[in-house]
């Protein structure tokens, strides 16, 4: 107990001490407000989707008003109206939703599955190991965004296809880093007592070594997101994605032809949107990247 | 050196299978027949069966004597939906009852092929279930909840048929299966085989063979990605040089930080916004089209734009990596100029990540750029791939995707073959 207690407040110190490091660059604080911005819009997206689909009404980014089609940002419609009289606010906040949805959710099944193989490869060795890389190079070997294609055109259209889609495909990256990583922290001291003090393998690997990979874990989680809302954006937009609902994707789908005709805001305000969340996450994956492992190097993805 | 070539083939046997299994995986047993979504929602069930059989979709996955058929569902009358048991003319007492001497009627959605072995099974109980006939064509057997099993084949034009004889029978459930040629002639074996022949299959929607769309498809997306990785290459390789060249100075973090901000700009973005831009409102490129080299620079532009972000980003590190080690800083001390050991030394020994930077990029020629292909209106494999993935056509699907992985698997020896060849110091144990 004594020791396992040490150990996690050796860990809390640890992140406290990255906490701080990240906390101390303006940047970082920067990315976390936008974070926290797309966060809260898509929570409440989230809340009003749940209480219209209650209340059983149309809600209003789905409310068509023909006769304000086309209005340019302003006083009633901060971001304009789309081609059917909707407005582009509401849905961005909406598509928000979605892409929060798809990148929690695809990356936490790619960050589990590669988590638990990687685990199991790294301690186990053997027959395990080479079960775990043969299975690694052979999903890495398929050509990513095809995969990705066909598994969303094999499980359906909608969202769960996204999910699967994402999750099953971006795994390989993150089980080889927790891979390597528990190969390092086997021979570390820690793992040597509880093996002398017999526990069982399950115990060290999950009580012991997990702890210490979590913040690979953590990484690949704030690199996999924007990957996946980007990859969620381009299957909405074929059309394989979110269905009858307001993604970016589907959004700029609709606003693209919509551009030729010189309703430029609604392309330019989902444009910005992807770009702010996609850069806060990009910057700050490699701001936590350098407080949490200075030994880990960029070449990763 | 061949011994090292021949050991590395002899590991990606192992990923080739993977990757033969995991796409069977997907199309077969995941995906399953798509001869729903291929023949449209008014094809009736005989349609359907002879397309399976006709693409090999009516055997069974792995292997086995018997696979199911679309003629007569499998049916459980304690679990039915009330309208299955309507069109048994079952009550809803979870049983079928037959009278003495009365046949069952099985509602066949099309009237069985003359050819062909079936397998009737029924399970129920009472006194009237037959006898069982010769002694490998019907099976006893007493299960559990005291209700029998009663399987007969029948082969060629005899109709499957039960009848009570002797007493009543309440029937449980009816299962009516189709034979195969042996026990292993299944999807899994079929595709093993076709892919050892080099033959794709044939796609549903153009109705010509999935090998020739590939040859065809190959030469428009190779003319876009080639351009695509050469001009990448030198264009990051140069910007990054020039970021290590001036490290730490104003330029450097320019750079690295319009990287970022180029790698968070959607993909789609790049294209919507480049085509209308640069093709339409200012008419500088052609909009759509593949007609002469003109129609491809400004796809090649946005390709190239797309993945500047990320390679620049790349190579510096490598580069950065390379400006630590001790040979550089002999270099220097030597009082080398900064240009000289840069391009001479530093490049040098950075050349094994690029190479297999590239090689890993290598396969990706081939599937070509789905979107792009699609927004410029070039006939390209990328061009394919999508038209196939809205047409439900798994067949050229799988194909790209099964080729694409295998290119990818070779272009990875390919890397490491080449970094043997440039690198001495890489073991070619």
């Amino acid at each position: 107990m004594n020791n396992a207690a040490e150990q996690m407040g050796a860990g809390a110190s640890f992140g406290r001490e990255a906490w701080r490091r990240v906390w101390a660059s303006g940047i970082a604080r920067a990315c976390l407000a936008v974070l926290a911005l797309f966060f809260v819009v898509a929570l409440a997206g989230e809340a009003a989707n749940a209480w219209y689909e209650w209340r059983d009404v149309t809600p209003p980014w789905q409310a068509q008003e023909l006769a304000a089609r086309y209005l340019p940002p302003g006083a009633g419609h901060w971001l304009g109206t789309d081609g059917l009289g909707r407005d582009v606010a509401l849905r961005l906040a909406q598509g928000a939703r979605i892409a929060f949805e798809v990148g929690v959710v695809s990356s936490l099944l790619a960050v589990m599955i590669g988590v638990l193989l990687g685990c199991l490869g790294g301690y186990f060795g053997g027959w395990v190991d080479d079960l775990v890389v043969w299975l690694a190079t052979t999903f890495a070997a398929i050509p990513g965004l095809l995969f990705v294609l066909a598994i969303a055109m094999v499980v359906g259209k909608g969202l769960l296809g996204v999910f699967l889609a994402i999750g099953l495909t971006t795994w390989v990256g993150v089980c080889r880093l927790i891979r390597a990583e528990v190969l390092r922290q086997k021979e570390r001291g820690y793992v040597r007592a509880a093996q002398a003090l017999g526990f069982s393998s399950w115990r060290i690997l999950f009580r012991h070594i997990l702890p210490n990979v979590l913040h690979v874990a953590l990484v690949s989680f704030t690199l996999r997101f924007p990957a996946a809302i980007g990859t969620e954006v381009f299957l909405s937009f074929l059309g394989i994605g979110a269905q009858g609902q307001p993604s970016w994707g589907t959004m700029i789908a609709s606003a693209r032809l919509r551009l030729w005709q010189g309703m430029w805001w609604e392309l330019a305000a989902v444009t910005v949107a992807i770009f702010a969340v996609v850069l806060a996450f990009n910057l700050l994956g490699d701001i936590l990247r350098d407080a949490l492992d200075p030994r880990l190097r960029v070449a990763t993805d | 050196m061949w011994r090292y070539l021949a050991r590395r083939l002899a590991q990606a046997v192992p990923t080739a299978l993977g990757v033969v299994l995991v796409t069977f995986v997907l199309f077969n047993v995941v995906g399953g027949s798509p001869a729903a979504q291929v023949l449209g929602q008014n094809a009736g069930p005989l349609a359907l069966e002879e397309f399976d059989l006709a693409r090999g979709y009516a055997k069974p996955l792995f292997c086995g004597r018997w696979t199911a058929t679309r003629a007569l569902a499998a049916v459980d009358f304690a679990t039915a939906a009330p309208s299955v048991r309507a069109q048994w003319h079952a009550g809803d007492s979870g049983w079928l009852s037959l009278a003495d001497g009365e046949e069952l009627v099985l509602p066949l959605a099309f009237p069985l092929p003359a050819e062909g072995t079936w397998r009737l099974t029924v399970e129920g109980r009472g006194p009237g279930f037959p006898q069982c006939g010769k002694k490998f064509s019907t099976v006893w057997k007493k299960s559990a909840k005291s209700s029998t099993v009663w399987k007969k084949v029948f082969h060629g034009v005899e109709k499957p048929t039960f009848r009570a004889a002797g007493g009543a029978v309440e029937i449980r459930r009816v299962r009516l299966e189709r034979g195969t040629r042996h026990f292993f002639d299944s999807q899994l074996t079929d595709y093993i085989g076709r892919v050892a022949r080099l033959d794709l299959g044939t796609s549903a929607s153009l109705n010509q063979p999935v090998t020739r769309l590939l040859r065809a498809g190959i030469g428009p997306s190779l003319a876009l990605t080639v351009p695509i990785l050469l001009v990448e290459l030198v264009v990051s390789l140069t910007l990054a040089l020039l970021c290590a060249y001036r490290r730490g100075a104003w330029l450097d973090r320019l750079l690295v930080a319009v990287c970022v901000a180029l790698m968070s700009v959607n993909y789609l973005v790049w294209i919507v916004a480049g085509q209308f831009l640069l093709a339409y409102r200012w008419g500088w490129f052609p909009v759509w089209g593949f007609e002469s080299w003109r129609y491809l620079l400004l796809p090649v532009l946005i390709g190239v734009a797309t993945g500047l972000g990320v390679n620049v980003r790349f190579y510096r590190t490598i580069l950065l990596e390379e400006m630590h080690k001790d040979y550089v800083r002999t270099a220097f001390a030597k009082g080398l100029r900064t240009e000289r050991v840069l391009f001479k030394h530093v490049l040098k020994n950075a050349l094994g990540p690029v190479i297999t930077n590239v090689a890993v990029a290598l396969p990706f020629l081939y599937t070509g750029s789905v979107l792009l292909e699609n927004f410029f209106g070039i006939p390209g494999l990328g061009y394919l791939s999508l038209n196939a993935i809205h047409s439900a056509d798994v067949d050229v699907v799988r194909a790209v995707v099964l080729v694409g992985a295998l290119l990818f698997t070779a272009a990875n020896i390919l890397a490491d073959v080449a970094l043997a060849w440039v690198d001495p110091r890489v073991k070619l144990a």
